[in-house]
């Protein structure tokens, strides 16, 4: 059977001109003298009804074209902005406020290791739980570095802003650095220093390798 | 190619005139009609030959590095094969229309019947894979994200080759049971059905996958040591809109048209939007050229496999692993 998709596929002119004459199944349908013997012969044999009129087009005759890819083009701007909307991780000024909030929480998290803290509950119900108990683990091993730190450099350390010099002075960011690497997301989140946390290795994704 | 383009000449589907040469002159246009946009044969030449190289230069990659014979990068691999079956469909077939204008083929044979079908199958064969592979790449990360411990137990390599096996003797089935049975309803329903049913499926893995992605974010940029910017975090967003972006707008506009072909071909407006099937095919090829370039090349060892393959092409592939992240902690 001659398949009708072939007049989807193969709607080139030049290709209509060499095969119409090799297609015969429906023109046998039709009327036979509509496939005369000469070499340049065309049609559209699958549609057999009769042309197609322009006439009294109410809007313009591309409109469907038009409208497809105006649709098209708003749908993918709308994913877009819904996407970044998801990714929104606050605005700048907020930063101090929101690092001295989450400490507190994270400390009173480390106190009670191994019983779930409503603030977790809220950070993690949408991790899986072997990821969990792994960032778990290494949140508080950060935190147990800072506590030693921190007793031998005072309470002067409370400031957020020392806080960011602080990695900068010292190894402890290059422990820490040791112990998020060894959380894998592959190439999810990037711990480097001085650069941003991005998402855009979302796609790249090499499987861990477990010893 | 040849210098007798009659796409001035073409009416659109539904007219079952027979213009001869000799008649061109006397043949009057409708002026308000829809023309067939004709895209020159040089630029399908080039865009289906791009296609087809970038795609075997992975697979060939792929072969080649023994640290890149993984799961993920199997799927991949199906990918490329997918886009370079599409343009090597019409590679084939432009190569097809210029044996038979110049005389090699014979017109009325069974042989070009089979050609047309086996042909048809093929580029159907090529659309599937492409959506299937996209999804198996998709659920690969989904799974390395969210069991990112038991991964290399439950996607060994075996498992991988097996689902790509079903994978493909279920795209092979159906894409020669729809071109066999093409002018039925029946199937060209679910055939545009399944390309939105798995964007969205796709769609709603990787914000799943976005979404635990800003809770980590979230967590590390708690942490007092971390030197993190908080801004909106763009990349990934953008990455993410391009990679769908690009899979709606190459393929949207061929399924529409099937649709269209299918249901309203005596509608004028119809009818012009399928005056632009050409468009539609040549955008089904830049996706083969495109694919490659949000998947494969964003992978760091493939893109030092090729620098190897290119700037070193006598030494032995032994390309030392990009330092894997070590699970120590347990």
């Amino acid at each position: 059977m001659q398949s009708p998709l072939t007049h989807f596929m193969s709607a080139g002119p030049y290709l209509l001109r060499c095969k119409m004459s090799a297609l015969r199944l429906i023109s046998n349908r039709t009327s036979q003298q509509a496939l005369s013997n000469s070499d340049y012969t065309w049609d559209y044999e699958y549609y057999e009804y009769g042309p197609v009129s322009f006439e009294g087009l109410k809007a313009h005759k591309y409109s469907i074209v038009i409208g497809f890819w105006v649709g098209l083009a708003v749908f993918v701007i709308f994913m877009f902005f819904v996407l970044t909307l998801l990714t929104k991780t606050g605005a700048p000024h907020q930063d101090n406020a929101e690092l001295s909030e989450k400490r507190f929480h994270m400390n009173s998290f480390v106190a009670d290791f191994g019983r779930p803290l409503e603030s977790e509950r809220v950070f993690s119900h949408q991790m899986a739980e072997e990821s969990q108990s792994l960032f778990h683990f290494c949140i508080n091993e950060v935190d147990h570095m800072n506590k030693e730190k921190e007793s031998q450099k005072g309470p002067s350390l409370e400031s957020n802003t020392h806080f960011q010099e602080v990695p900068k002075s010292s190894g402890m960011f290059e422990e820490d650095l040791h112990c998020l690497t060894k959380f894998n997301i592959p190439n999810f989140v990037n711990t480097e220093q001085n650069s941003s946390l991005g998402e855009d290795d979302l796609l790249i994704s090499e499987p861990p390798i477990i010893l | 190619m040849s210098t007798e383009r009659p796409s001035n000449l073409i009416k659109h589907p539904g007219q079952t005139s027979i213009p001869s040469p000799e008649n061109i002159s006397d043949f009057s246009l409708n002026v308000t009609d829809c023309t067939q946009i004709v895209v020159p044969e040089e630029v399908f030449f080039t865009v289906a030959a791009a296609g087809i190289l970038e795609n075997l230069l992975i697979l060939i990659a792929v072969v080649r590095n023994k640290n890149l014979h993984l799961p993920m990068y199997f799927f991949i691999c199906s990918l490329a094969i997918s886009d370079m079956l599409g343009s090597l469909y019409k590679t084939l077939e432009n190569i097809f229309i210029i044996l038979c204008k110049v005389g090699y083929l014979t017109r009325h044979g069974d042989f070009e019947k089979k050609l047309d079908d086996a042909m048809d199958s093929m580029f159907i064969l090529s659309l599937l894979g492409s959506i299937f592979s996209l999804l198996a790449i998709a659920a690969d990360r989904y799974i390395t994200i969210f069991y990112a411990l038991r991964y290399h137990n439950i996607m060994t390599l075996r498992r991988a080759l097996v689902i790509l096996a079903i994978i493909w003797a279920f795209c092979a089935g159906s894409s020669i049971a729809i071109a066999l049975f093409s002018y039925e309803a029946a199937t060209v329903i679910p055939f545009t059905i399944l390309f939105p049913l798995m964007m969205c499926f796709i769609l709603c893995l990787y914000i799943h996958m976005f979404l635990l992605a800003r809770s980590h974010a979230r967590k590390i940029a708690s942490l007092p040591s971390s030197t993190v910017h908080h801004r909106t975090n763009m990349k990934g967003a953008i990455t993410l809109t391009i990679f769908l972006g690009v899979f709606l707008c190459c393929w949207a506009p061929f399924v529409l048209h099937i649709l269209l072909a299918r249901f309203c071909p005596h509608n004028p407006y119809c009818a012009c939007y399928m005056s632009i099937f050409h468009v539609n095919g040549t955008l089904i090829m830049c996706n083969a050229i495109i694919n490659p370039m949000i998947f494969a090349f964003r992978s760091p060892e493939l893109r030092s496999t090729f620098k190897k393959m290119f700037y070193c092409p006598r030494s032995k592939l032994k390309i030392p692993t990009i330092t894997p992240k070590v699970m120590l902690c347990l």
